[in-house]
Order: C-alpha cells, then sequence, then structure tokens
C-alpha cells in the first residue's frame, strides 16, 4: 500500500462494511461525559439528515459509485458541508477500522475529477492561489506587511518559518508574536517572503488533487532550493499538510514542527524561560489538523490473511491513522509551563475534540454553518469558567473570535505564541 | 438509478408546512442513507432480492421537533395514505421502510432528558437520547439505567419501547421492556396515549407503567415491540437504578489506547466449566445468590473478542485458549468494601461448590474493558470479527432452555462454518444471560458473516431461516427477530396462535396499516 491517495472505487469495500452504527456521530463512547457535549460531528450537528455525518457520506458515496443517484446540489452540499475534521475516523476506529474520512476525501476528489465540483467559492479561492499564491487574493508583496522592523531574520538560517497565509494577511498577531518568540528564544530562522505558496490545505480539502500536486512540487523544491531542512509553523492547517500529506505525494526529508512542539523543546531545553506571570484561567481548543490530521500515514507492506475463516487479517498489521498520535502534549506542556496559568479542559479534547467550524473550506462555502459550528464551541470553552480560550491555529483563531463575539461570550482570544510572549515579559 | 415511486408535490409541501423545508427531503442522496442498513442484506436475500445492503428507499425524510409535530405528521400520512415509520438513533434493517409510499420519521431532533427523577429512581427520555448520554447525566446523581446489547448509542427510548433490549447488565437491570414506566405514545391515528401512570387524570407523573392510570404495556410492545409498525413514542420513562459501583469516570490516555481507573469495587471474574451440566448449575446457583452485576454465559470466541482490541489480537488468543472451554463471565460490583469483601466470598464459595476454575489470570483484560462493561460496549467487539455479525435464536425463558438452546445449535452452525459462509467460531458462539438474577434467561447466537460476500451472505440468511425452523421443531422459544406477517403466521400455530391477537390489535390501532407493518403484523382490515 502506498500513501498516494486513492480512488473512491478502491473504498468501496469499506463503505460496504459500514453497519450505520452512527458512532461516528459521538465522541469515543467511553469518554461521553455527559448529555451537552456527547457529539463530535459538527455536520450532522448542523444539519441532521444521516447523510450529513461521516458513515452517511460513505453511503451517498457509495450509491454515486454504484450509480443508484446522481449529482445534484443535494449531493455537493453533503459533500462540502463537512469539515473535514476527521473526528468521525476516530470514532469509527475506536473498535472498527473504516475510514470515513479517507472516504469523503475521495468522493471530493472524485467528483472535481467529473467536472461537478468543487463549489464556486472554492473555485474562486483555488484561482487566487494559482495566480498570486494565497486564498484570499492578496498581493505576494504584501506577505510580509506584518513584520515588524525589529524582527531578526537569518536568511540563511536552515530553520524556516512558514507563516501561513492566514497569519500571514488575516491574523497577523499570531505571526509576530511567533517571530518574536523565536527572536528572543535564540531561534535563527528565515521566512520566504514572496516566494512563500499557499502549503495547499484549502485546496486539497476541495479535492483539487491536480492543482496541489504542482503546488506541493513547487513548496518542497523552495525548501531545497534555500537549503531549508527544518519548518517551523504556526498554522496548524500548514503542519498537517507538510506533515502528513505532503509525503503521500512527494517524498522529502525536512523536518515538519508546529510552533507548539518547537517551543515545547525548547523550554525542556532550558532554552526558553519565562520571566512574568501570567494569572490566567485558560482552556485549550485542540485544532483538528494539529491533533487527529496530523498524524502521517505510513505504507504497508503485507498481505491479507484468514487464519480463520472470513477473519481477514493483514500481516504484517496495517497502521491506520486513528488520531492517536497528533499534537497534543506540546501545547499543553506549554501552557502548564507558564507560571501562574491555570489550564483547565473542555469535555472534548484532543483526539476527539469538537472541531472549531472552519476548515474543509466550509468557512469560504457555508459561512453560516462554520459560525454555529464555532459557536457550539465556545459554549463548551465558557462552561469551563475560563476566562480565555487559547489555541494554535489562525483559522481556528478567526471562527472562534467570530463565534465569541456572536455568542456575546466575554472570554478573550490568544493564539499560544501571544501567551507565551507575555509570560516572556514582553 | 433506482427507479422508485416518489413523493407527489402536495404531499410533500404538507410534509413541509409542518417541520419547515429544511427538515424534509426528498432527495434521492438524503434518502439512500435510510435504505442502507445493517442485516438489509440478509433481509434481502429472504425475500429473494439480491444480497444488497440497501432496502427500500423511503419516499421522503421528515425530523419533527415536538410531539405535536409528529402528530401534524401521521395526520398528513393519513391524509394522503402515505405509510409511516419511524426511527430514532436506526440501528438495524427493522428501521427500514417495508411498503411503497412510505416516509420516515427521524426523531434526531427529539433528543432532550426531559427529566431525572432521583428519588423515584426514573428518567423521561426523548427518543434520540443515547444510552450513553443519559447513564452519563444520571451517574451524577450516583444511578445507572439499562443499555441494550446493541451498544450505548443507540437509543433506550427505542428500545424499551419497540425492541426487546438484552444487555449486557440483564442480570441485574433486566431487559428492554421491563424498564419501560410512563409512555407518550403517537397512536398511528396521530391521536396522543400517555400509558400508566402519565394517563392519570389527577397529577399524571411517569413512575409507572402499569397503573395507577392505563396499563396497556403488552398492547404496546408485546414480547419484541412492535419495531416502529405501531405508531410513534416520542417521550418515555425508563427505570434507573443505583450506580454500580463509585460512579468515578476517569479515561485517560489517547484512543484507542485508553485507560481507565478501574472503580474501586469493581472485578471481572471469567469462570472456566468443562462442560454444559457445569456451567447450567452454575448460571444458575451464581444467579439465586445476586452476585453479579453482570452475569452471563458467552462462549470462548466471543469472550476473546469482547476483550481485544484488534482482530490480529482476537484471532491470536483464540488460538492460545483452547482450554477454556464454558465460560460464565460474572462482573461483581460493590459500593462499600464490606459488601465487595461478602461478595467475593460468595463468588470464591460457588467456585468451590460448582467446580468451576477461575480463568481470569490467564486473559488479558485492560481496565478499558471494565469502562466498556459499564457503557455496555462489549457486544461491538463483534464486529471486529468479520466486520458483520447478526444474532439468530434470541428467546427468552429458563436458563435450562437457554443451554439446550446453544446445544442443539451447534450441529447446524457447524454446516455452515464447514461451507465457509459463516466465521469459525468451533459452532459455540453464544452470548446468553439472565433477566433479574435468573428470573428469566435469554440466548442467542451471534454469527459472524462477511456482508461484501453475497455467498456469505446468503448462506447467513440460509443459516438464520434454518434456526427458526429449529426454534419450532425443537422447542426453543420464539426468536427475537420474528419479524413481519410471513413469519410470525409461521410462528403463531406453535405458540397458542398469538399472531391472530397480535393483529386484532393493529387492526384495532391501525386498520390501514398507516404505520408501516413490514416488521409488525399488518391489519388485513385496510380500507
Amino acid at each position: 500500500m502506498t500513501l498516494e491517495p486513492k480512488n473512491l472505487a478502491d473504498y468501496r469495500e469499506i463503505m460496504e462494511r459500514c453497519i450505520r452504527c452512527s458512532m461516528c456521530k459521538w465522541i469515543p463512547q467511553v469518554q461521553i461525559k455527559s448529555w451537552k457535549y456527547a457529539q463530535v460531528c459538527p455536520s450532522i450537528d448542523e444539519f441532521n439528515f444521516h447523510a450529513y455525518s461521516g458513515g452517511g457520506r460513505m453511503i451517498v458515496a457509495l450509491s454515486l459509485l454504484s450509480e443508484r443517484i446522481g449529482y445534484s446540489e443535494e449531493v455537493l452540499n453533503i459533500v462540502y458541508r463537512c469539515t473535514a475534521c476527521g473526528a468521525c475516523s476516530v470514532s469509527c476506529k475506536y473498535l472498527n477500522d473504516l475510514e470515513p474520512l479517507e472516504v469523503i476525501e475521495a468522493l471530493r476528489r472524485k467528483i472535481v475529477e467529473d467536472g461537478q465540483g468543487p463549489l464556486p467559492a472554492h473555485k474562486k479561492y483555488i484561482q487566487f492561489v494559482e495566480e498570486v499564491h494565497n486564498p484570499y487574493g492578496e498581493a505576494p508583496a504584501k506577505r510580509l506587511d506584518w513584520l515588524p522592523s525589529d524582527i531578526k531574520v537569518s536568511k540563511d538560517a536552515k530553520l524556516a518559518y512558514f507563516v501561513g497565509c492566514t497569519a500571514s494577511y488575516r491574523r497577523k498577531e499570531i505571526a509576530i508574536a511567533t517571530a518574536r518568540v523565536l527572536n528572543k528564544a535564540g531561534v535563527e530562522f528565515q521566512l520566504l517572503g514572496e516566494d512563500e505558496f499557499c502549503c495547499g490545505s484549502p485546496v486539497m480539502r476541495a479535492g483539487a488533487d491536480e492543482q496541489v500536486k504542482s503546488l506541493i512540487k513547487r513548496n518542497i523544491d523552495e525548501f531545497k532550493a534555500r537549503g531549508i531542512e527544518k519548518v517551523v509553523t504556526s498554522c496548524a492547517g500548514c503542519y498537517s499538510t507538510m506533515k502528513a500529506e505532503y509525503p503521500r505525494y512527494y517524498k522529502h526529508d525536512i523536518v515538519i514542527v508546529h510552533t507548539s512542539e518547537l517551543l515545547d523543546q525548547l523550554i525542556k531545553e532550558g532554552k526558553l524561560k519565562f520571566t512574568k506571570k501570567v494569572p490566567l484561567t485558560v482552556t485549550y481548543h485542540d485544532p483538528c489538523h494539529l491533533g487527529r490530521c496530523s498524524e502521517p500515514y505510513q505504507e504497508w507492506h503485507g498481505q491479507i490473511m484468514e487464519p480463520i475463516s472470513l477473519v481477514k487479517i493483514p500481516v504484517p498489521p496495517k497502521p491506520l491513522r486513528k488520531g492517536t498520535y497528533g499534537c497534543y502534549y506540546p501545547p499543553r506542556n506549554v501552557l502548564k509551563a507558564i507560571p501562574g496559568l491555570k489550564l483547565v479542559e473542555m469535555e472534548r479534547i484532543k483526539e476527539y475534540a469538537y472541531c472549531c467550524g472552519a476548515g474543509g473550506g466550509v468557512k469560504a462555502a457555508f459561512p453560516d454553518f462554520a459560525l454555529n459550528t464555532a459557536k457550539r464551541r465556545t459554549e463548551e470553552a465558557k462552561d469551563t469558567g475560563a476566562e480565555v480560550l487559547i489555541s494554535c491555529c489562525p483559522f481556528c483563531s478567526t471562527n472562534l473570535q467570530d463565534a465569541l463575539k456572536a455568542n456575546n461570550i466575554k472570554m478573550k482570544y490568544y493564539d499560544l505564541s501571544e501567551l507565551v510572549l507575555m509570560a516572556m515579559g514582553d | 438509478m433506482v427507479e422508485e415511486s416518489q413523493i407527489k408535490d402536495n404531499e410533500f409541501e404538507a410534509l413541509v408546512s409542518v417541520v419547515g423545508p429544511q427538515n424534509v427531503s426528498r432527495e434521492p442522496a438524503i434518502l439512500d442513507t435510510y435504505a442502507f442498513q445493517w442485516c438489509a442484506e440478509i433481509l434481502n436475500v429472504t425475500k429473494d432480492r439480491p444480497p444488497a445492503r440497501y432496502f427500500m428507499r423511503p419516499i421522503a425524510v421528515i425530523m419533527p421537533s415536538s410531539t405535536s409535530e409528529v402528530q401534524q405528521i401521521v395526520g398528513v400520512c393519513n391524509k394522503y395514505r402515505l405509510k409511516f415509520k419511524a426511527l430514532s438513533t436506526g440501528l438495524g434493517a427493522w428501521n427500514c421502510v417495508t411498503t411503497p409510499r412510505s416516509i420516515h420519521i427521524d426523531l434526531r431532533r427529539m433528543n432532550k432528558i426531559v427529566k431525572i427523577d432521583v428519588k423515584n429512581l426514573y428518567a423521561v427520555v426523548e427518543p434520540y437520547v443515547s444510552g450513553a448520554q443519559l447513564q452519563a447525566e444520571a451517574m451524577k446523581y450516583g444511578l445507572n439505567n439499562h443499555m441494550p446489547g446493541a451498544g450505548p448509542q443507540v437509543s433506550p427510548l427505542a428500545s424499551a419501547t419497540s425492541l426487546g433490549g438484552p444487555g449486557f447488565t440483564s442480570a441485574s437491570t433486566g431487559y428492554a421492556a421491563r424498564n419501560v414506566l410512563g409512555v407518550e405514545w403517537v397512536l398511528p391515528t396521530g391521536e396522543v396515549l400517555q400509558l400508566g401512570a402519565l394517563g392519570m387524570k389527577n397529577q399524571p407523573d411517569w413512575f409507572t407503567g402499569d397503573g395507577p392510570g392505563p396499563s396497556l404495556r403488552g398492547i404496546m410492545r408485546g414480547f419484541m415491540g412492535t419495531m416502529g409498525g405501531f405508531g410513534v413514542f416520542t417521550k418515555v420513562a425508563t427505570k434507573l437504578y443505583p450506580f454500580p459501583c463509585k460512579p468515578d469516570w476517569k479515561v485517560t490516555g489517547e484512543s484507542p489506547n485508553y485507560n481507565f481507573d478501574i472503580p474501586t469495587y469493581m472485578q471481572f471474574w471469567i469462570i472456566n466449566y468443562p462442560d454444559w451440566e457445569h456451567l447450567e448449575n452454575a448460571f444458575r446457583r451464581f444467579e439465586e445468590e445476586e452476585v453479579g452485576f453482570m452475569c452471563y454465559y458467552a462462549s470462548t470466541a466471543a469472550v476473546i473478542a469482547s476483550f481485544s482490541r484488534a482482530r490480529e489480537e482476537m484471532a491470536s488468543q483464540y488460538a492460545i485458549h483452547t482450554r477454556l472451554k464454558r465460560p460464565l463471565t460474572i462482573m461483581v460490583t460493590a459500593v462499600s468494601e464490606r459488601e465487595f469483601q461478602y461478595k467475593k466470598k460468595v463468588v470464591e464459595r460457588l467456585l468451590e461448590e460448582t467446580e468451576g476454575k477461575d480463568y481470569t489470570p490467564r486473559l488479558k483484560i485492560r481496565p478499558v474493558s471494565y469502562a466498556e462493561a459499564l457503557r455496555c460496549l462489549l457486544g461491538f467487539h463483534g464486529f471486529l470479527v468479520s466486520g458483520a455479525f447478526q444474532s439468530v435464536f434470541g428467546g427468552m425463558d429458563t436458563i435450562a432452555l437457554a443451554v439446550r438452546m446453544a446445544q442443539k445449535n451447534i450441529p447446524l452452525k457447524k454446516q455452515y462454518i464447514a461451507k465457509k459462509v459463516i466465521a469459525d467460531d468451533s459452532g459455540e458462539g453464544v452470548w446468553s444471560t439472565t433477566y433479574e438474577h435468573g428470573q428469566m434467561a435469554h440466548c442467542e447466537m451471534p454469527t459472524m458473516y462477511d456482508a461484501t460476500n453475497p455467498e456469505s451472505i446468503t448462506g447467513m440468511a440460509e443459516y438464520a431461516e434454518k434456526t427458526d425452523e429449529m426454534a419450532i421443531t425443537e422447542h426453543l422459544a420464539i426468536p427475537f427477530f420474528v419479524q413481519g406477517d410471513k413469519q410470525h403466521e409461521w410462528f403463531g400455530p406453535h405458540c397458542m396462535n398469538y399472531h391472530l391477537w397480535m393483529r386484532k390489535i393493529k387492526e384495532a390501532f391501525d386498520p390501514n396499516n398507516t404505520a408501516d407493518p413490514g416488521f409488525y403484523i399488518s391489519s388485513k382490515k385496510e380500507t
């Protein structure tokens, strides 16, 4: 089994094996602690029909593949009104071994191949990515507009800070805080500036596979041409795309780390010290793409054995992405290291965290759905009693802050890097 | 494309007027997800159709948010001669519609826990509350609920009103029908009927299902429930029990490698017996002493599957534990050290008396299995084996009959194992539990097949039919999946013509079969 994304038809057996148990709608059953926060899928929470669940989408995909149904506006809604957060896959694979997220992604690729998608909002941002290398249509020359003059950049550094489009153009405070923290910790880094192109995540999530392939190759080539050996990013979307998805298209040996991982490492090595108390009670939102979706795919070469009739066993065991090895502890370690800070957890955390609602092309195509999802998440944050909501993803940041405002919740929102900067006395 | 009957525009508009356009659909892509069901492929074979995963497609799906909306929907169905079928969490082929021009009433939006009455030990729930949700809230008061073996993700209301509902804790919490108290029921005519104390004129409440107030539990659900064929149940009161041990719940780690802090007074025993006689005696004796929060016989394969995390582990363990013959699984729980020590002593004495061997130390039982036991998730491991399973038999009678059922089935099952259409469990795959400490016993034979393999599906269906025949010829009680006219008319004459009474009930309440009768029984009075 190579890592390359498969066609929808390759998932036929998986789709046929769905038992419609609806586990994909809930957090793993042994983690349920309340009526209120038992559900895990933003899409079924919003649209209710079974088709809008992970399992439901597998059935829709099978129906399309089997030509029981044809394309329609509702089919496209079903397929794209999904944040591709992967929570359904985690819950399914607690005891089963189906791949609802992979089927959804394959279905999107098929829709694009068939000329039926993506949606107009996706086409618009994909065109922007092609033309100006970011989904916002902003000028490449403005990519470093966020950069304060006092930030020291080392153009020959082996480490690159990959800012990402959202932090570069929309959430500049994250880029600034990250760069300052790196400076203060004595970490040399280079910036790609105008040569930083979109990582490809929003293009890929829409199913535009052909466009993303060239983008990935270009980015890897750019890293290599600049002598970059390690990339740190403050964006969860860029992180999971470069770490988990790039190797599916082009193998590379560049180390990809998230800011939280680098900070955690610096704290452990004593290179990053906090000098100021931050007496805040905070709760932490796990970005899907830093957590469960960041698990790398692994190649598998083996065969299916049948030691007992009908009991098919892959030998050696086939590695499945179950959300087990996402980046959950580094951000928490950093928060716990900040003097005076108290971390209180939401009910749905780590691999079964509730999505912020922005991903998978949803914020662009279905802003109301994105906002409603973030409202649910911020209500959960509020229920912890925390005064500050923390995360480490610019896209989560935008959507969660939109919801805090819409819900009239008086919590503050900070990116992890901003909080770290405070604790460093800035 | 699938060509099936479609809803007319005026009929659809009438439904839209009840719930708004966002809560009703006639889109084929939406409808197909209600036609695709667990075991639909077996059902198709029994109806002489290809072994497809899809059963019949409804012509519309509608999602009400209140009892009043349910009434209006049923009114629309009566007006336009549409059939309806309600479903809540919706697991299993019996959730499918069976007749053309049928709509699905998906009760997902009715998902509230209306009340937890701590003093009188009951909860009132709407259809889409799951067992795990109810348990999580009940635990906050030190209470627990019965959950069916289908798992914690399914609806307690659906189980209590419309299915059998045996579960892993049945030894102490009975089965679903024994847990239903007051009921709010939208009849196939659209009228609301309130059962039990809820039907009292003065101070109606939910605390009992059998009076004061109208006692119609037998009419409402009978033995196995009407599987959506007799109206819509919109609220139900279900019994609560004291949580069996300290209601602390701490799960750590990441899925699927969870760890669980086992409550202080909780312990599994897997006791090995050499033969059926010893097992039957032990089953009875353990239940006479009422020491088990759980007490069930699961065959070696079933025990191993329920404690395995993956198919690889299950297969390797199965090869190792050849000396595990007739294991009885006991879960002892207590709320105090004194109670726990007492129960442990009883277990040890009974071990000696019944000549059992404690096999527990040889098995790898992870702490998370304790969480899964409390949350009724052990049965779901059955899907690990071959990706699909269904149970046959399922009668409710005595421990003796349960054991006889298990024995009788083995030679038949081996025939189908030899054909390689079902998975090899030596023919012994059984799950049998008592209800209420041995007052009754349930026995079913989980059978693993491959839902992607037509030969396996067809073989499984044939085997299931043979077990039904055996239930009659060997007097092994009525299986729990006797559904629809054909099967009831087959079994009825062997069981005091119960089907005639069942039909009279259907005809009295629903002469036009407005509630889809496909998994219940049909009225012959349709006008």
